[in-house]
């Protein structure tokens, strides 16, 4: 749908611009790619920074179709009550945690909250556990054993937890993640 | 309005006794958005909530004072100009589709390949903008030619049947002139096409343009690999216990969120779960290691030394394979019939290279090494015979022209072998050009001779040989050490042959292209993949070696050798050197060159010396001072840690004493929700676990904030930190 119906005012650009860490270029096309997710008659601009898209349609795009933390990215990112569904601005802010520019701070921030399976704040034993075995899938030759798990776990939780609580925080989660050269490169979604 | 929002969504009970401390923590937190100056962009808020924050940082009804808007639009101009910049250093744009499409594919390790293309590319272009600007425009501006070959031959006494050439042969076949460099003789790619007037005190000294040129382009080459080795390298400082990633930083960052293909995403999946297995085992062999005794010990050190040393045989071998050929293709220089002798050094080089790693990777597999000890090693073997057959083509190449190494009667009239070389320094560029021109051949015949006829077989056929034989794996350290390799040749030739960085240039675009081919349609991805941090690490580092061995020949060449006394610029100088000392007495008055005299005496290097080793030693006991506070910092927070849970279990004791009615024990679901704790703005985190001791394995606890009485867990398994907003409200 071409015209002015479907374009953003220069207003808003410039707003959303001064929020996140996308480009014009890039706001335009998450504008074009969200609007093809909303429903044929909703995909003028009113309707579509108002509208909410449900966690099926959104989990469809190709870039977080593969991605075995797709549910909880969507889930962590959406300001619904019942954080169901994401709105526009929404998946703008996904975007911008997950571009090139934005800064090392607020990646390992969300990617804690991403991790937090459980949301209490702290990744515990089974979070760790719950992001272990997303990482390595469900087959049954890559999925480690028990024991194998409950040492990996031991020899994380020995490095990274400072305090000595048997959790990981916020704070020593950035601690460690700041030694890591890869985490920057690698944590980054470009439509 | 904080009142408001509590009521509101009921996650804090109504508790009249603690409602105000909740409420100073929030208040607390808002102060310290509305104050502090940080870019909107950068707080880890939902849109909605950051234009709050903005609204309250600039309530509407205050005027901003023009100083204030003048600055805002300014601050907002330097940024989008820096983001332009950044962009622009980051290549233009170059082949953004392309490397992103690689790493959907394959992932981030094999992509950083490519993008190490690309910086080299703009290594190459920048070196190439830089000669033209400083060389070749003056060059061409003035208009300058200088007179033919005019060296009295009679005058030396040759050796044998050597008659010293007036005029370099050519090959009957253009082709061959052309992979040859005969064709470009006479052209500004080689050394001694240039000429140039005696030097004066005011015109544009093209001698010393030409000279400086390859240092400053090897000096920019240097801070931009250090630069950008440096730059993800260490971003903050380290714990001071050791210099490797940790496990755990290893495990958080190990997903690459870049991958979109299901295939690709399994893979990734199957190499994690390697990798972790991989580490598990060498857990538990390094555990049995320490339980070895002393004469264990001994056993495997000499195992480990036997392989390097057989390691270091083949390398020696290699290199004096070269040095023969070399040495051979030279005494046979001029026998037209065989034309192959031609390209005999860099086909030895490229065939010892070749078998080499072979070698190294079945000696190695022999011993028990770890997996990770065992690819390092293999990898630093071949990088130490890489750049040692280079170093040794070099020097050998020295040894027939310039008898470096070797007293001959031919090089001590003029300084150089001047009865087989007029122009010795053209016939050095001839030979890295040569070098140059095989291994871009190399790389192509590889790829369509080799690559495409195997996928091409083993799609057609199926028995037992094809299956096991398989696609060509896309080895990326094997990749990049060729193109280091062809690199550091290029910077070698910068003194000979100027615009070998050009062709350079050529072969990097086309080499882009052809790789990717390659990668997309004729591999398949090593079971092994590599990080892509640590490969960027390794290739910087590996360029920054081929950099400094080209730069020592330079060194060597600028400062001490004499140049031929028939062509080029340098003809009267005994060392090209001399032209900046000449030019210095020219052209500085005399308090320039006696400051210049100062700064290169040892006057002002002695006590710059003293200087900076007392600085260097300054920084070293700062650094051990601040290993020691980390250490007993550490110390202190778990102190302080198991000191809160000792007090919060004796207030719950204290409390539980007959006489308090109130349910305000730290079991109670009600306590926990109403002392809630941050650890970080704006982060809604119910803090550490459960009321029990740190000792007890936390692992069987149940929160007591997730039972169903916890009125935040209704709906969703926790709360949300949100402002309140227009809406909601």
């Amino acid at each position: 749908m071409g015209g002015s119906g479907s374009r953003l005012s220069k207003e808003l650009l410039a707003e959303y611009q001064d929020l996140t860490f996308l480009t014009k270029q890039e706001i335009v096309q998450a504008h074009r790619r969200f609007s093809e997710l909303l429903p044929r008659d909703k995909q003028n601009v009113e309707d579509s920074l108002r509208e909410r898209v449900s966690f099926e349609d959104i989990l469809s795009i190709p870039e977080l179709k593969a991605n075995p933390f797709k549910e909880r990215i969507c889930k962590v990112f959406s300001t619904a009550p019942s954080r169901d569904s994401l709105s526009f601005e929404d998946f703008l802010d996904l975007l911008s945690v997950f571009s090139d520019t934005a800064t090392p701070d607020i990646k390992s921030h969300y990617a804690f909250r991403i991790f937090d399976f459980d949301d209490d704040g702290t990744l515990d034993r089974e979070d760790l556990c719950r992001l272990v075995n997303c990482l390595t899938g469900e087959g049954e030759d890559t999925q480690l054993s028990a024991s194998e798990m409950k040492q990996l776990i031991d020899n994380i939780l020995e490095e990274s937890d400072i305090d000595r609580d048997g959790t990981i925080n916020l704070s020593e989660f950035q601690h460690v993640i700041s030694r890591s050269p890869d985490f920057v490169s690698s944590f980054k979604i470009v439509l | 309005m904080l009142h408001q929002w509590s009521a509101q969504s009921g996650q804090t009970p109504r508790e009249p006794g603690h409602l105000p401390e909740s409420e100073d923590l929030w208040e607390q937190e808002m102060e310290w958005l509305r104050a502090s100056r940080e870019p909107l962009r950068s707080l880890p808020y939902a849109m909605m909530d950051k234009r709050l924050i903005r609204k309250m940082r600039e309530p509407e009804g205050m005027q901003m004072t023009r100083w204030q808007c003048w600055q805002q639009k300014q601050q907002t101009m330097g940024q989008r100009l820096g983001e332009v910049a950044r962009r622009l250093a980051w290549g233009f744009g170059l082949w953004k589709g392309a490397l992103y499409e690689i790493g959907g594919l394959f992932g981030s390790g094999i992509r950083s390949y490519f993008t190490f293309l690309r910086f080299l590319l703009l290594l190459n272009l920048l070196t190439v903008l830089l000669t033209a600007s400083f060389v070749l425009v003056p060059l061409a501006w003035l208009h300058t030619q200088g007179p033919g070959p005019t060296l009295n031959f009679t005058a030396l006494q040759c050796p044998g049947s050597h008659q010293a050439q007036t005029y370099i042969p050519r090959f009957h076949n253009q082709l061959w002139n052309v992979l040859t460099g005969r064709a470009f003789n006479n052209t500004y790619l080689f050394y001694g096409a240039y000429w140039a007037g005696p030097e004066s005190s005011s015109a544009y000294s093209i001698r010393l343009a030409y000279l400086l040129c390859p240092l400053a382009c090897l000096l920019l080459c240097f801070c931009g690999i250090l630069r950008r080795m440096m730059k993800g390298f260490l971003r903050r400082p380290g714990l001071g216990q050791d210099y490797g990633v940790p496990l755990s930083a290893k495990v958080f960052s190990s997903w690459d969120f870049c991958i979109h293909l299901r295939d690709a995403a399994t893979i990734k999946k199957h190499e994690i779960s390697n990798e972790f297995k991989v580490y598990l085992e060498e857990c538990r062999r390094r555990q049995q290691v320490q339980q070895d005794t002393p004469t264990q010990r001994a056993c495997r050190l000499l195992s480990y030394l036997r392989v390097n040393l057989l390691n270091a045989c083949l390398v020696a071998g290699g290199i004096s394979a070269i040095f023969w050929a070399t040495k051979y293709s030279q005494d046979n220089k001029e026998e037209s019939l065989f034309v192959v002798l031609q390209y005999l050094p860099p086909g030895v080089i490229s065939l010892v290279n070749f078998l080499g790693p072979l070698l190294f990777m079945f000696l190695v597999q022999l011993e028990s090494y770890p997996p990770s000890i065992e690819v390092n090693l293999i990898l630093i073997w071949c990088v130490v015979l890489k750049l040692a057959s280079l170093g040794m083509f070099s020097f050998s190449l020295g040894q027939t022209m310039l008898c470096i190494g070797r007293n001959k009667t031919s090089c001590e009239t003029y300084g150089y072998n001047a009865c087989d070389y007029q122009c010795w320094e053209n016939s050095v560029g001839e030979e890295l050009y040569k070098l140059i021109i095989f291994n871009f051949l190399l790389t192509v015949a590889f790829a369509f001779l080799v690559t495409l006829p195997r996928r091409l077989l083993v799609e057609r056929f199926s028995g037992r040989f094809w299956t096991w034989l398989g696609r060509e794996e896309f080895l990326v350290p094997k990749n990049v050490l060729d193109i280091v390799a062809g690199q550091t040749v290029t910077w070698m030739g910068l003194f000979y042959c100027p615009l070998l960085p050009l062709f350079q240039s050529i072969f990097l675009f086309l080499t882009f292209y052809i790789k990717k081919y390659t990668l997309l349609r004729n591999c398949r991805t090593p079971p092994r993949l590599f990080r892509a941090s640590s490969s960027t690490f390794f290739f910087q580092l590996v360029l920054l070696l081929g950099l400094l061995l080209a730069a020592v020949p330079l060194g060597f060449v600028v400062s001490s050798t004499h140049s031929s006394w028939d062509c080029g610029l340098f003809t009267n100088y005994s060392a090209p050197w001399q032209v900046v000392q000449e030019l210095v007495a020219l052209r500085l008055p005399l308090s320039g060159q006696r400051a210049l005299q100062y700064l290169s005496s040892h006057a002002f290097g002695l006590p710059l010396l003293w200087l900076l080793s007392h600085i260097l030693t300054v920084c070293i006991a700062q650094s051990q001072a601040n290993a020691r506070a980390i250490h007993v910092l550490r110390k202190q927070l778990v102190w302080q840690v198991q000191e809160k849970w000792r007090l919060v279990e004796e207030l719950s004791r204290l409390l539980q004493e007959p006489g308090s009615s109130e349910s305000l024990i730290p079991d109670s679901p009600r306590f926990r929700a109403s002392h809630p704790r941050f650890s970080g703005p704006g982060f809604w985190s119910p803090g550490s676990p459960g009321p029990e001791s740190p000792a007890r394995d936390p692992s069987t606890r149940t929160p007591p904030w997730l039972s169903s009485s916890y009125p935040g867990s209704r709906d969703s398994p926790g709360p949300r930190f949100r402002f309140p907003s227009g809406t909601e409200l």
